[in-house]
């Protein structure tokens, strides 16, 4: 067979492809009779009123001098790990709003962190596609710096993001810029499986997100420049278990929904979906009409403990609170007082659902809760 | 007269237009300006044409040239001072005619007019004196000269809020008062009193604490005030410190200008700061931060003792402190009111300014009531912030050494230095930089510092106001330390010049001989210590290196930020940014490459020697068959060219040079099968020792040297490759330690993956004389940050992490123009092509929008060869290169005639010119450069760093000048 020949059997499996997804996409416009929003409207829902202190900004976590670029909760204390593009990891107490840790990475092109679920390391990852893991009761050296406990080296990309498997602080599932995730084992250093890449059922653009399944941490969602998200399962590392398709932009975030049928996502399109992982179909768009036509980007969502509100960052420095159930938007949190200056880079609920964390290029976190008297009856 | 005077005023409000805010955000409420009533403005009546001496030129105001600021200013004031006294008797121009003098000079903001006016205009004192003082706790002095300044701040408050209610609310009630808010409010009118006078004086007081500031400078001129601002001294240097910095910008004229100190207090400023030239203006606008600064008060008023947040609690509650604005929180409080304390314990309205300098000896000072607020590791973090964040840190111009203030470089080497000035405190200093003695100005020696500092002038001969003639590096010694080298039995007779080194040793001046050591004795240190004298500290001998190392020393955070200048080094994969990058590591690095760095480095190129030989063994097995092939077509004599394939040939024992033996045979099929199958790196450093014998075999053979010959032929051969197989024997030991020579060569060594930088200083330019400007260059750190094209895909968006690089180095291969690579569709392209394409995604991606690109065109050397034999127009892009070669090709050794390679390099260095000319209106700065020749790539890394101080200095270069640099070469048709 000559390569003429491959090439062109190849051109035409590629159409066949594509083809099909039409056909695929079609059906499943066909199928899809309703979404969230309509049945719920015509169930007779109403939409989550907000009071004026019903969520405040009630702390401000400065002490970065760059971007910050990610955060993350400790499932247990209320604490808090930021990237920043200073070059440092800064853990916080949420409580005081002060410093508990600041860790000057080897690298300053830093994208992502994460705290272990233990609460005694944090991981983070960025341009020099390594995942570096430091021990927060490690001694630190001589300049006071911390060093690093481990390395995690193999992707031939950005590490775009990482998340702690839950209830273990030895494994850990990162993305990268190379179109995959990879799942690790931190004790060993080494890559447990790798997810796309040569494999044909990978992402085929870089991917910028991963969400374990907070009640099956067998499955993980990845979100990838490619505009779609993918399930996978950690034991078959050979092809994603379901593609979601919809988005029309690179998807720079997804993150499961509470009860871990669902996940939600946001892209460069400017939207938020919210997809089934059981049936595959999407299951809400949640777009907000802006009268310029240049939407402004998700750059990251977050579910309340009911997954009845939607946190969604946005490039303009936005963050609405959504009724995942109405698809509206009940509150903006950019329009607050003492709200961000400058785009939302990162956001996530604390462990109990009593808090949210928003990171921001104005280089600031600040944590938003419930700001009133609470009356005891 | 007066007609003079409302043309001033008219001047003074076309100049307190504000200028665009580009600071950072302010979190409280601006101030607003009050609007002026034009009804209520007091038009000037007739001056009755008395009293006016001729000499007075008061209202018209001459334009001050930076150099007599101080003197005239002085005048001024005292002008000022004795004319209003006189104009008493015609108000209310009077009060005009005076504040159209500050506009004048000020033309700063609105509310600082009035802060101004009100400074001058304060009558009865003695009531307002009360008022304050029952109303502040912390200000117990009543003295004049704290109070204006007290008034001024609170007058600044009011005008912030609403005068009248402000003022009332504070309960005055004394009719002056109220004249005097009117007087705040329309800007103007006030009766003229009997302590009108007095006022005059201590305004004239206040602006004399202004020039002179801390450092009580005997500027006076009013020896009864004088005593009312030392007197008062610490009030002052609360309210007054960014005053104090305007005040040493006047005392050093034009010498220090940089934007020190409004860097340090980053609030409003109304004014250009990028003006470098130093005038009236440009002093208003230093001292602008000031009005601000005045409400760095405690914003609230509470009752003595109690917690400023909460306004309970009494004296005895446990409180911590503002370290700029004195406020006090209790225990409940000072997390709220403090937040999470980025700058160490300050308000968070306070985050920003810099601290009080009462407080400096409390800094990093933790309270026992944080410790048992917060847990260990954050009282850490707080009190290391509150040390090393920048904004606390000591300004520089706050030290004057030898008369001159610091420049920021300096405090850091004086700081950084292995032996530093203990407690370093603002005020004037002395410092002989022989031996290294360190003191107060006007005062004995107080420790002996690290030498050869480069810091401040040279030591003057009156520096610790001695009077004993005897004098030492050129410094007349004080009485005690002549006492002290009589006792350490140092011959003084005659009034000798002591040339004292750091070790002690001392000679006379104009000799040559050591005469001896002066700390030599056990004694004299004893006597030292009873006469309060410095000894050297053990520390400063080993002095000589440290102050090399005190330069590679690890600086504090807040300095790398801003030193560091950042370069960013890309290319198509293939132009050498690898090369340039490590040539960069041997170059400007001690320790090019670390032990772990240099295994693995040795692992991966023993495997790329095994793939060439690869490569090798399949050209053989070709070369091989070939040979068959023509033997057996010359055997059947005459058959038809090349049609037989060569598969067809069977091994029927025929020899060819290119045959091996049944054992190499089975090595190279073995190798030959593992690189097919892709695992190559994964068996072999492993299999190194092994194979060894077997491989030096190899390439001592016949046929593999045969085929070596040919190589030339094998196109997926790096040309690299020779370089490596003339010494594969040495490689392929398993003790083989590559040198810096061999990494430079080898192939994807450099942290595989994504991005690596380098930090790096160039080595200090070997020539004499004591060039400030070198010194600032000896600091400068850059960092070369290496990335690899292929994480380029279409829409990068994490370049924009990048957007703090100061030059975009784009590295070009010229050798590429008849080179093909696949693109992403799979097609052929040229490669040059690609990196045409590449260059334009990157200068036109928004992060690299008005950027600096420096464009290195790179194997120059290879170039010159190639365009020899294939000519440029291979590639599409060059087709209109037709350069004009002179036909006696011998002369070509000329240097008048530009070789070919030249020709060509000049010629696609305009073509890429001009595509970034048309892509972003701006220049492309091109050089060649062979990376593998290190003088070459440091050549290419200076001119990057002149691109950048091009760029800083190109707003102070006027036009005129630019296009002298213009490199556009026009010697091409186009």
């Amino acid at each position: 067979m000559s390569v003429a020949e491959l090439k062109e059997r190849h051109m035409a499996a590629a159409e066949t492809v594509n083809s099909l997804k039409e056909r695929l996409k079609q059906k499943r416009l066909l199928l899809l009779d309703t979404d969230v929003a309509r049945y719920a409207r015509s169930q007779g829902q109403t939409r989550v009123s907000f009071g004026l202190t019903d969520l405040v900004c009630c702390r401000t976590l400065q002490g970065h001098t760059g971007k910050v670029y990610s955060m993350d909760w400790t499932p247990e204390k209320n604490r808090i790990v930021s990237a920043s593009q200073d070059g440092r990891l800064i853990v916080w107490n949420a409580l005081t709003s002060q410093k508990t840790h600041a860790i000057k990475l080897p690298c300053a092109w830093v994208m992502t962190c994460a705290f272990s679920p233990s609460g005694q390391s944090v991981a983070c990852g960025g341009l020099d596609s390594m995942c570096s893991i430091f021990n927060l009761n490690s001694q630190t050296d001589k300049d006071g710096n911390l060093p690093v406990s481990r390395v995690l080296s193999g992707h031939k990309g950005y590490v775009s993001s990482c998340q702690y498997v839950p209830d273990e602080d030895t494994h850990l599932i990162t993305a990268s810029g190379d179109q995959t995730c990879v799942l690790w084992d931190i004790t060993t250093g080494l890559r447990t499986s790798v997810f796309g890449g040569e494999f044909q059922s990978g992402h085929t653009a870089d991917v910028l997100s991963v969400s374990i399944n907070g009640s099956n941490s067998r499955m993980f969602i990845s979100g990838s420049c490619d505009s779609t998200a993918r399930l996978w399962d950690t034991r078959v590392a050979s092809r994603a278990v379901r593609t979601f398709h919809g988005h029309e932009g690179d998807v720079n975030t997804v993150k499961f929904f509470p009860d871990g049928h669902r996940f939600g996502s946001g892209s460069d399109d400017g939207t938020c979906r919210l997809f089934d992982i059981r049936t595959g179909h999407q299951l809400q768009e949640y777009n907000q009409q802006h009268d310029d036509n240049e939407a402004p980007h998700v750059t990251s969502i977050a579910f309340s403990t009911s997954g009845r509100l939607l946190f969604a960052g946005y490039t303009n420095g936005d963050c609405y609170v959504w009724d995942t159930l109405l698809a509206e938007v009940v509150l903006n949190l950019g329009k607050l007082q003492n709200s961000h200056d400058s785009r939302i880079s990162c956001l996530g609920l604390s462990a109990d659902g009593s808090a949210l964390c928003t990171g921001s290029w104005d280089s600031n976190l600040k944590i938003w809760a419930f700001g009133g008297h609470r009356r005891v009856h | 007269m007066s007609l003079e005077v409302a043309i001033v005023v008219e001047d003074a409000v076309e100049y307190s237009f504000a200028m665009e805010y580009h600071g950072p955000p302010i979190t409280r409420e601006l101030p607003r300006a009050v609007p002026i009533n034009v009804d209520r403005i007091p038009v000037a009546s007739v001056v009755s044409p008395l009293p006016f001496p001729d000499s007075l030129s008061l209202p018209v105001v001459q334009p001050i040239s930076a150099a007599d600021i101080i003197g005239k200013k002085l005048i001024k004031d005292l002008k000022l001072s004795s004319s209003s006294a006189e104009l008493l008797t015609v108000s209310p121009t009077s009060v005009i005619a005076f504040e159209s003098q500050n506009n004048e000079v000020s033309e700063g903001s609105y509310s600082k007019e009035l802060g101004l006016g009100t400074e001058t205009s304060v009558s009865p004192s003695s009531v307002i004196n009360a008022s304050v003082e029952s109303e502040t706790e912390n200000r117990s002095s009543n003295d004049i000269c704290a109070l204006s300044g007290e008034l001024s701040s609170d007058f600044e408050c009011c005008n912030r809020d609403d005068v009248l209610s402000g003022v009332n609310e504070r309960g005055y009630s004394s009719i002056s008062h109220d004249e005097f808010v009117g007087g705040v409010g329309s800007s103007g009118v006030l009766e003229s009193s009997d302590s009108f006078e007095k006022s005059m004086e201590f305004s004239g007081s206040l602006r004399k604490s202004r020039l002179s500031g801390a450092y009580k400078e005997t500027l006076d001129f009013n020896e009864s005030n004088r005593t009312d601002w030392e007197s008062n001294e610490s009030v002052l240097s609360v309210d007054y410190l960014s005053s104090r910095v305007s005040s040493r910008k006047f005392g050093d004229g034009n010498q220090d200008s940089g934007g020190g100190d409004v860097r340090r207090a980053p609030v409003v400023t109304f004014c250009d700061i990028e003006s470098d030239d130093e005038n009236v203006d440009d002093d208003y606008s230093r001292s602008e931060p000031e009005v601000v600064r005045m409400k760095k008060e405690p914003a609230a008023k509470v009752r003595k003792g109690a917690c400023y947040r909460c306004l309970k609690g009494n004296r005895f509650t446990e409180k911590e402190v503002c370290m700029v604005c004195d406020a006090k929180y209790c225990n409940n409080c000072v997390l709220r009111a403090m937040g999470s304390m980025p700058e160490g314990r300050k308000c968070v309205t306070c985050i920003g300014y810099p601290i009080s300098e009462l407080k400096r000896a409390s800094l990093g000072k933790c309270s026992r009531m944080l410790k048992r607020l917060l847990n260990d590791l954050e009282v850490k973090q707080i009190m290391k912030a509150e040390k090393f964040c920048e904004v606390n840190q000591l300004p520089p111009e706050y030290i004057s050494v030898n008369g001159r203030p610091l420049y920021h470089d300096e405090l850091v080497m004086l700081q950084s230095c292995s032996n530093p000035p203990k407690k370093l405190k603002p005020g004037n200093y002395w410092y002989d930089k022989v031996s290294g003695l360190w003191g107060k100005v006007g005062q004995k020696p107080l420790q002996i510092i690290t030498p050869h500092l480069n810091v401040g002038g040279p030591v003057k001969a009156n520096a610790s106001n001695g009077n004993t003639q005897v004098y030492i590096n050129g410094r007349e010694i004080t009485k005690v330390e002549l006492r002290m080298l009589k006792l350490a039995g140092v011959q003084c007779a005659g009034n000798p010049h002591f040339w004292v080194n750091e070790d002690g040793s001392y000679q006379e001046e104009g000799q040559k001989n050591t005469k001896g050591f002066i700390w030599g004795k056990a004694g004299t240190k004893l006597l030292c210590a009873v006469l309060s004298l410095p000894v050297p500290s053990k520390s400063s001998d080993l002095c000589g290196e440290q102050i090399s190392s005190s330069i590679s020393r690890s600086m504090p955070d807040y300095l790398e930020q801003r030193v560091i200048q950042k370069l960013l080094l890309i290319g198509y994969s293939g132009s050498g940014t690898s090369t340039i990058f490590k040539q960069a590591r041997i170059l400007y690095k001690d320790i090019p490459f670390s032990e772990d760095e240099r295994e693995h480095i040795t692992l991966v190129i023993q495997s790329h020697v095994y793939n060439y030989i690869g490569i090798l063994l399949e050209g053989r097995e070709r070369f091989e068959e070939e040979s068959l092939h023509e033997l057996r077509q010359h055997q059947s004599c005459d058959g038809p060219d090349g049609t037989t394939p060569a598969g067809d040939v069977d091994g029927n024992g025929e020899e060819t040079p290119y045959s091996i033996g049944p054992r190499l045979k089975a090595f190279s099929d073995w190798l030959l099968k593992i690189m097919a199958s892709g695992t190559l790196e994964a068996i072999f450093p492993a299999a190194c020792r092994e194979y060894a014998p077997l491989v030096e075999e190899l390439c001592s053979s016949v046929a593999f040297k045969a085929t070596y010959k040919r190589r030339h032929e094998l196109e997926s051969l790096p040309s690299i490759s020779s370089y490596f197989l003339e010494q594969a024997v040495e490689i392929l030991k398993p003790d083989y330690k590559p040198s810096d020579l061999d990494i430079l060569y080898a192939e994807h060594v450099t942290s595989s993956n994504g991005l690596a930088c380098v930090d790096f200083s160039f080595p200090e330019p070997v020539y004499d004389g004591d060039d400030s400007g070198d010194l600032h260059d000896s600091l400068l750190r850059y960092q070369l940050i290496r990335l690899q094209a292929k994480g380029f895909g279409e829409n990068c968006k994490w370049l924009e992490m990048l957007e703090d690089v100061r030059v975009v180095i784009f590295c070009v291969s010229l050798s590429d123009y008849d080179q093909f690579a696949l693109d992403g569709d799979g097609n052929r392209v040229n490669k040059m092509m690609l990196s045409k394409k590449f260059f334009e995604n990157m200068v036109t991606h928004p992060t690299f929008d008005q950027m600096e690109f420096l464009l290195l065109l790179n194997k120059l050397d290879s170039f010159e060869e190639k365009i020899e034999q294939v000519p440029l127009t291979k590639c599409e892009w060059f087709d209109d290169f037709h350069p004009v070669i002179s036909r006696n090709r011998s002369n070509s050794n000329n240097s008048n005639h530009p070789t070919l390679g030249q020709l060509g390099f000049h010629y696609v260095a305009v073509k890429f010119k001009r595509l970034f000319a048309a892509l972003t209106g701006r220049k492309l700065y091109a050089s060649a450069v062979k990376a593998l020749d290190p003088t070459s790539v440091d050549t290419a890394l200076k001119y990057a760093r002149e691109v950048l101080s091009w760029d800083e200095e190109r707003p102070n270069v006027s036009l005129s000048e630019y296009s002298i640099y213009s490199t556009e070469a026009s010697s091409f048709s186009h």
